[in-house]
């Protein structure tokens, strides 16, 4: 079991050197000079030049390399070119409102989309679950701003129930909740079609297996069947599923803070590019692949426990 | 990585090989398929639509005229002139839609194109030469963990905005997946006895790949591409959405949703109408998509 | 919308920042940084005027000059010299008590050749300015400057505290920025909100504030909200209580919902244009500059983007502002875009095979710099479907605001989209076109002598007949060469919740709530 662990982090190190490696190309492929970005347009050529010494750019690329893993090291991504603030301090304070995000549209989402799921294959072929599909296979394919736009004109302008600028605070304040409602309804639509589908598909696979339909044979109803060796087998694609997705969901997020001027990491990816502040550009992407590389692998360690035949492998 | 499942949801389990009697008939089923039939006439017609934009576009879709944010033509104030009403410079939406369906088309076959093409190439060499295979598959891994709109960032913040950097950006970001299902694909091929029939006769590595390999993956390739598509239109819209995709005096769905944000509350249409067109788009071939594979896969016909 | 106010109960009592004195007020746009004499941008104005003071103030009618940290002031008969005699117990957010060295030090960052401020000119030809005791300030000229006192009231001519600039470094403005306004420093988050508490012990307002004490609001959050629709719903749901940034197409609308309140001042000059880069290919030749001035209806812009909010502008400054030659006003470049096609045509610009023109292998498609926010994204779409029409094939080129003012400070572009506050002729004439402000904020390249005379006359004038003769002759030769596309001018509009006292806009800057010290929740 710890070896299967071990393993699996073992084999995430070489993939995170190459996202640390591409987070290091970025900047070497951004154009113009970095030096005169830093040193901004007017000034005079002996500061460009005394900038460039200082930030090593007048050294071998390797050497450069070198240092930038070095710096890495110690959590130094640079200081932003805008607000002169280190790029570190700028990701840890957008890091929780972009967790809080996630969990507060997984919060809601899956279980919905499990039960949606289950219930769909429990009455395959009815009307129910062709409804069920049509809307899994509807919200797979709205565009997330739309969702966005629409919820702001029904639960922010006709209805105003809910705010939709920024963040009010920690998840467990009113303000925070009241806040946090419309971006993380948004943005767990797009996840109800995926976990609505995967496991509808994975409980009729389930349901199929000889164990089930001996405690069918004997007599059970049929929910005690599904919620007693059904459902629990059926959860592990679900649980992949939703590893993978976070990386669509990341995406989402981006789109969905920039919406609601949501103070997250995707935000400031976005206002980071748009203002060509390389470092802070560099961070966010780097914060935001390490986060996909770190969920998928405590969903794999999960799923290795969840299913026993996966240890073996 | 785990090996099952893909970003764009539980299509991952695809057939080892189709067995070739089913697949003549498989456009027949589909015809009966009672959600995919009209789907896929849909959108042909937008794709029609699309490609004849110039010549049946009523306006030029940038110009501006005095009329601004008209209402569609069956809404009271609405005229026949434009049919779907004008945006908020003046611009004919419905010449709009038709040329932003154009470029948004454009952008999603392409970048499912580089990366199908890529994709396949990597993943079926890997089912072919395992030598190669833990090499490719640690890249792919390396690749899977920059999920698609992140690398359009990234590509944006290097290459500046535009159509070209979003779609280089949503190919490559479609290659590991394609890689990874062209891969064990290729692998159910390589198990058969065609194969080591073959390669006994002597034939070449390369008639192999062409003649069998390329040959008996290519529609399940096909069929993942398809229902990967819907989801590269909706990155790519949501780029040009934020911004960071195609500019202006261009038209693109996304970006035109995004131009239509400001006048939500006075004239909702010019944002509505480009955001349903990406809709029925992505709703046409996800259904295309999945009617696609339950035809051809028996494993998932329940 | 009526719906929308019966639910409008509900997001009170969800939205609201309970009761307390706090108000939350959306802008377009953010600063690139908030040191004053490193950003020309309003939205850094208009925060400066309330995180520090300057010695004098403006009133609100834009033209009666007040007391400011200074009580009072004199000038001498030559107009050289400039004693103020500074109020009592005036304090920095820290504690410290302000002194007229304090007033010193920052004038001399100001001017200061290492501090490299754009806005140095403003201070006018400087000989000395001193302390000579702790209450009282002697600037002097070596020229006289008929416009220093206004220049004075500018948030550039902010007091900054030694100290506090010495301690941040390049941060200064950017972590941190210790002032003597009525409102501090709490915390700048770039792109998404400043914050700024009560300064307590304020007490040191302009004459014409109602407030001689602290603010009645504890505190103010700047919220960057980019998008004019959310701003609009922003108010009227009340998740913001005031902003002069409520896009035109939305205020007919918003001045029909009772829970808010518009207020408008004409006394604004703000003007939006669209500036030529005189030095570049194909912008550099005068037919094209004023073919694209016969090309674009500014009238149907005002009517169709704009809604009839502001006023068109044929002119590069309002035909009220002082100083303003009148006789201009029949040579003004009107639409007509069949005369813009025939100057074209004259001038060898043909149409290739797009459309779009072209002349010796240079096609007739300048780059222009815009930023960000949907109030330029509109004008430069219009800007670009009038051109096309004509042959030429502008592009657009957006960039965030925290880069926009780099950006336009370099020679990359042809074009750039750009508005500004003035307060005379002078004011606007000075900035613009002084060959000393290439490059920034003279983006155009106009480098002319005798403009530069005929400035330097009217800035040295000490009578009105002079200033006005020398100012009209600059206002001639630059109309006359097309280095603009004027767009529109612009009022003050400022839309506020009807919880609020109505509040009286201002427009220095167009800065519209200047110190904010009447802002307040009705009782």
């Amino acid at each position: 079991m710890i070896e299967t662990i071990l393993n699996r982090i073992l084999v995430s190190i070489p993939v995170l050197f190459g996202v640390l490696f591409l987070g290091f190309a970025l900047v070497q492929l951004a154009p113009g000079d970095p030096a005169r970005v830093q040193a901004g347009p007017t000034a005079p050529p002996e500061v460009v030049e005394q900038i460039r010494a200082e930030m090593g750019l007048d050294q071998p690329v390797i050497v450069q390399f070198g240092k930038y893993m070095e710096r890495l090291a110690h959590g130094d991504l640079g200081r932003s070119l805008i607000s002169n603030k280190s790029v570190t301090s700028e990701l840890a304070a957008a890091i929780v409102p972009t967790i809080e995000l996630m969990v507060a549209s997984l919060f809601w989402s899956i279980p919905l989309g499990i039960a949606m799921g289950t219930l769909a294959a429990v009455w395959r072929g009815s009307l129910f679950d062709r409804f069920i599909m049509a809307i899994s296979v509807a919200g797979v394919s709205l565009p997330i701003f739309f969702i966005c736009l629409i919820l702001i004109q029904f639960l922010g302008v006709k209805f105003p129930l809910f705010p939709f600028i920024g963040r009010g605070g920690p998840l467990w304040t009113m303000e925070g909740l009241s806040h946090i409602a419309l971006p993380a309804l948004s943005l767990g639509m797009i996840f109800i079609g995926p976990v609505s589908r995967m496991t509808r598909s994975s409980v009729l696979e389930v349901l199929r297996l000889d164990h089930v339909r001996t405690a069918r044979a004997k007599g059970l109803p049929e929910w005690q069947v599904i919620l007693r060796h059904g459902l629990r087998n059926a959860l592990i694609p679900v649980v992949t599923l939703v590893g993978l997705q976070i990386g669509y969901l990341l995406g989402g997020a981006v789109v969905t803070e920039t919406i609601f001027s949501y103070p997250g990491i995707g935000r400031l990816a976005v206002g980071a590019i748009l203002s060509s502040d390389f470092p802070l550009t560099q961070g966010t992407i780097l914060a935001l692949a390490v986060g996909f590389i770190l969920v998928n692998l405590i969903v794999d360690i999960l799923y290795t426990q969840l299913d026993p035949r996966a240890q073996k492998t | 990585m785990t090996a099952t499942g893909t970003e764009g949801g539980d299509q991952a389990i695809l057939p080892e090989a189709p067995a070739p009697a089913r697949r003549r008939a498989w456009w027949r089923a589909l015809l009966r398929d009672r959600a995919a039939a009209p789907a896929m006439l849909l959108l042909a017609a937008i794709v029609l639509a699309a490609i004849l934009a110039p010549w049946i576009a009523p306006h030029d879709p940038s110009a501006n005229s005095r009329a601004v944010m008209q209402p569609p033509a069956w809404t009271e104030r609405g005229t026949w002139e434009y049919l779907l009403g004008t945006d908020s410079q003046g611009r004919d939406i419905l010449s709009r839609v038709l040329y932003g369906t154009r470029l948004t088309l454009l952008i999603g076959l392409v970048a499912v194109g580089i990366g199908g093409i890529v994709g396949s190439a990597l993943g079926l060499l890997s089912a072919m030469y395992r030598r190669i295979d833990p090499w490719i598959m640690r890249l792919n891994d390396m690749m899977l963990s920059f999920p698609a709109i992140l690398l359009g960032l990234a590509l944006v913040a290097v290459a500046g905005t535009g159509v070209l950097p979003v779609i280089v950006a949503l190919g490559i970001a479609s290659i590991p997946d394609c890689a990874r299902i062209a891969r064990s694909i290729g692998i159910g091929v390589m198990g058969q006895e065609y194969i080591e029939a073959g390669r006994a006769v002597g034939l070449s590595d390369l008639a192999i790949f062409r003649r069998y390999l390329l040959r008996n993956s290519i529609s399940s390739i096909m069929i993942f591409l398809s229902l990967r598509f819907g989801q590269i239109i909706l990155i790519g819209a949501a780029l040009s959405f934020l911004g960071l995709g195609a500019q202006a005096p261009a038209s693109e769905l996304g970006m035109m949703a995004a131009q239509g944000r400001d006048t939500l509350l006075f004239a909702p249409h010019i944002a509505t109408i480009p955001s349903v067109v990406i809709f029925v788009i992505v709703l046409c071939a996800n259904i295309t998509g999945d009617a696609l594979r339950d035809v051809l896969d028996p494993r998932l016909q329940t | 919308m009526k719906k929308s106010l019966l639910y409008g109960a509900i997001a009170l009592a969800l939205a609201l920042p309970a009761s307390a004195q706090e108000i939350n007020i959306v802008r377009e746009v953010d600063s690139n940084n908030y040191d004053p004499h490193k950003s020309t941008a309003r939205s850094a104005s208009e925060v400066l005027f309330m995180l520090g003071d300057t010695l004098v103030s403006l009133e609100p009618d834009m033209s009666t000059l007040t007391d400011g940290l200074a009580k009072d002031w004199e000038v001498s008969d030559d107009g050289l010299t400039y004693t103020f005699h500074l109020k009592d117990g005036i304090k920095f957010c820290d504690g410290r008590e302000m002194t007229a060295e304090d007033v010193v030090y920052s004038f001399e960052r100001w001017i200061d050749p290492e501090t490299n401020s754009p806005v140095a000119w403003r201070a006018g030809e400087v000989k000395s300015i001193t302390a000579p005791d702790p209450k009282t300030v002697k600037y002097e000229l070596e020229a006289p400057f008929s416009e220093l006192l206004y220049q004075l009231t500018q948030s550039f001519a902010t007091v900054v505290d030694k100290n506090n600039v010495e301690e941040l470094g390049d941060d200064f403005g950017v972590t941190g920025f210790n002032g003597t306004g009525p409102f501090c420093w709490q915390e700048w988050l770039p792109r998404d909100r400043l914050t700024m508490t009560r300064h307590e012990e304020y007490s040191w307002g302009p004459e014409f504030y109602e407030n001689k004490g602290a603010p009645h609001m504890a505190a103010i959050t700047w919220q960057i909200v980019p998008e004019g629709n959310t701003r609009t719903v922003a108010l009227m749901t009340n998740q913001s209580q005031i902003t002069q940034y409520i896009p035109a197409i939305a205020l007919e609308q918003v001045q029909q919902a009772p829970t808010l309140e518009t207020v408008r001042s004409d006394a604004a000059f703000w003007t939006y244009f669209i500036g030529f880069k005189i030095d570049k290919p194909a912008v550099e030749d005068p037919a094209v500059r004023r073919a694209i001035n016969l090309a674009v209806d500014q009238e149907a812009l005002a009517r169709d983007i704009m809604f009839d909010e502001v006023t068109p502008a044929y002119s590069y400054i309002s035909e009220n502002a002082l100083d303003w030659d009148k006789s201009l006003e029949d040579k003004l470049l009107r639409y007509d875009p069949e005369e813009a096609k025939r100057i074209l045509d004259e001038a060898g610009w043909m149409p290739g095979s797009d459309g779009v023109r072209e002349k010796d292998g240079v096609r007739l498609a300048p780059v222009a710099y815009i930023q960000g926010g949907s109030t330029w994204q509109g004008l430069a779409e219009f800007v670009q479907a009038e051109l096309l029409k004509v042959g030429i094939g502008m592009q657009i080129q957006t960039f965030d605001a925290t880069v926009f003012w780099g950006k336009i400070s370099t020679q990359e572009f042809d074009m750039f989209g750009m508005s500004y506050p003035y307060i005379s002729a002078g004011d606007a004439l000075n900035l613009y076109f002084l060959s000393e402000n290439i490059p920034t904020p003279n983006r155009m390249n106009w480098n002319d002598p005798e403009t530069d005379e005929w400035l330097a006359e009217g800035r040295h004038a000490t009578d009105d007949n002079t200033r006005a003769e020398a100012y009209a002759k600059v206002l001639n030769k630059v109309h006359d060469a097309a280095v603009w596309l004027p767009l529109y001018h612009e009022p003050m509009t400022i839309v506020q919740s009807a919880e609020l006292e109505t509040v009286v806009p201002h427009n220095i800057y167009g800065s519209g709530l200047y110190k904010g010290l009447d802002l307040k929740f009705r009782e």
